[in-house]
């Protein structure tokens, strides 16, 4: 068994060997494919994290109106808790609210009485969710019309509408660098059929197994997926670097967290072998009309 | 037997081939030699009646037995199939290598295999620099790895010369003195009449003559 293990996997490496320049373009296609793939997705999961972390992005504050009773104000509460996209209430009173200003401000709060209102802080999930969760606020009675609800909706919808460019950009410009990635894919495992169509004439000549003929060229589409996909990984470190070596020239005070290389190896070489082995399957199974 | 077109390869076609018998399938281009050789070795399927095979129906084999019935013959095409950049007896050792053989039964094999056709003195030549016999007899000892019961040539002196063809024979027939069964497709009719064995003479798809019923009817 080991003999013809060692045998298929002999007959791979030499395919690749020979096919050198379609080996290079499917390899290369396939690591700039991921490279985007991944680094668009990382970079899209940072913008998120990065978002998150702006202070008041996803806060929103809701003025209730003048006398509003207690149970009136945990009724209204846990109405809003159960709205889709909102992440927590907190009910902030107006006593506690005009403690604060009064602390913060004393020269302009001396001898004045409580302006505020009760008022709740409602964080949301996502930034998508700011105007419908505003919306269904607003048709609520114990709101105030009048400031009612205030949050940032114009830096909302402006984070949000560069996270959804972001997001169908790459994924648009990585698929189909993909699928580019696969028709090389396919196309060199084609060439590597017409190449050694003698070798293969000779296996099924003397009897070799469907798995001897075939599992050579399984492997060549593998190995060039694994290949892809590591040196896409490679690439994103590298490029991580030179982002980060960009923002300390800036003396710019982001953190940004160290970039997983390894776990990125693995996860992007297993979705590039198991993408070449689908491809050269394919190509595999797909009749040969040249011979 | 018909090719997809409804071509008719060959037709009312009734043989029976004895185990360690010589036999030459002759005919124009065309005949049916090539297709009833590959009824043999399952390129084809018959489309109508039956072949078998050492009491196997071989139209109910199934695609994956294939390798396994290419294991019980050797097979030797008429363009010797060798692969250029491998010296002779890398060629046979690749043949061993795919159908299994471990390492050390290939370096202990491939020696007596090629000394077995008479090709062991140019085991580390490669083929552009053997003749069209030597290269035909690397053929044949690929043919042999598998110590087949059933040895089967498209012609096998198809691009050699009188003196090359008739060395290929003389090759065969001592194999099949060994018992091998041999089964031979050729044009070359002055080989073929001076080996006197059994002769299968096919036309358009048909077998016109057979040698052996020839010999068996009584003289008139």
């Amino acid at each position: 068994m080991l003999d013809r293990i060692a045998f298929v996997f002999g007959e791979a490496m030499i395919a690749l060997r020979r096919n050198g320049f379609m080996t290079f373009a499917a390899i290369s296609t396939v690591a700039v494919s991921l490279f985007l793939l991944g680094g668009l997705g990382y970079a899209y999961m940072r913008a998120v994290d990065y978002a998150h972390a702006i202070p008041g992005k996803f806060d929103m504050r809701v003025y209730l109106r003048q006398g509003t009773d207690a149970s009136a104000i945990s009724g209204a509460a846990a109405k809003i808790r159960a709205l889709p996209g909102v992440a927590s209430v907190a009910w902030i009173p107006k006593e506690k609210a005009w403690a604060k200003e009064k602390k913060e401000d004393p020269a302009n709060t001396i001898g004045i009485d409580n302006p505020y209102p009760d008022a709740f802080k409602i964080t949301i999930k996502r930034l998508s969710d700011g105007d419908p969760v505003a919306d269904q606020l607003r048709q609520m009675s114990v709101i105030d019309p009048d400031p009612g609800v205030v949050y940032l909706k114009d830096e909302q919808h402006l984070i949000d509408e560069g996270l959804k460019v972001m997001r169908w950009l790459g994924l648009f410009i990585a698929s189909l660098l993909f699928f580019t990635a696969g028709v090389l894919i396919f196309n060199a495992i084609k060439l590597t059929i017409t190449h050694r169509r003698r070798e293969i004439r000779i296996m099924q000549l003397v009897g070799a197994s469907t798995f001897t003929v075939k599992v050579p060229f399984l492997i060549e589409g593998t190995v060039q997926g694994i290949l892809g996909g590591c040196i896409s990984a490679l690439m994103l470190y590298g490029a991580q670097n030179v982002f980060l070596k960009f923002l300390m020239d800036l003396d710019a005070r982001v953190q940004i967290s160290a970039f997983p290389t390894l776990f990125a190896m693995a996860i992007l070489g297993s979705v590039g072998g198991a993408y070449g082995l689908l491809c050269s399957w394919l190509a595999v199974a797909t009749p040969n009309r040249a011979q | 037997m018909e090719y997809p077109g409804y071509v008719t390869g060959l037709r009312d076609v009734s043989l029976q081939i004895n185990k360690g018998d010589f036999v030459f399938f002759v005919g124009k281009t065309g005949a049916g030699k090539s297709t009833l050789i590959k009824l043999l070795t399952r390129e084809v399927s018959h489309t109508q009646g039956i072949v078998t095979l050492d009491g196997r129906d071989l139209g109910r084999i199934r695609e994956r037995e294939i390798p396994g019935l290419r294991r019980e013959m050797g097979i030797v095409p008429q363009d010797f199939a060798l692969l250029p950049r491998k010296r002779v007896w890398e060629n046979v050792a690749y043949a061993m290598r795919a159908v299994g053989h471990s390492r050390t039964e290939v370096r202990r094999k491939v020696p007596a295999i090629l000394d077995s056709v008479n090709i062991g003195h140019r085991a580390d030549a490669f083929p552009h620099q053997l003749s069209g016999g030597e290269q035909q007899r690397v053929a044949i000892a690929r043919a042999l790895i598998n110590n087949p019961q059933l040895l089967i040539a498209d012609e096998p002196t198809g691009n050699l010369d009188a003196v090359r063809s008739w060395e290929i024979m003389e090759l065969l027939k001592s194999l099949n003195l060994k018992g091998t069964t041999v089964l031979v497709a050729s044009h070359d009719e002055m080989v073929i009449h001076r080996m006197a064995r059994r002769i299968v003479t096919l036309e358009a798809g048909a077998i016109v003559s057979d040698s052996a019923n020839e010999e068996a009817k009584p003289d008139a």
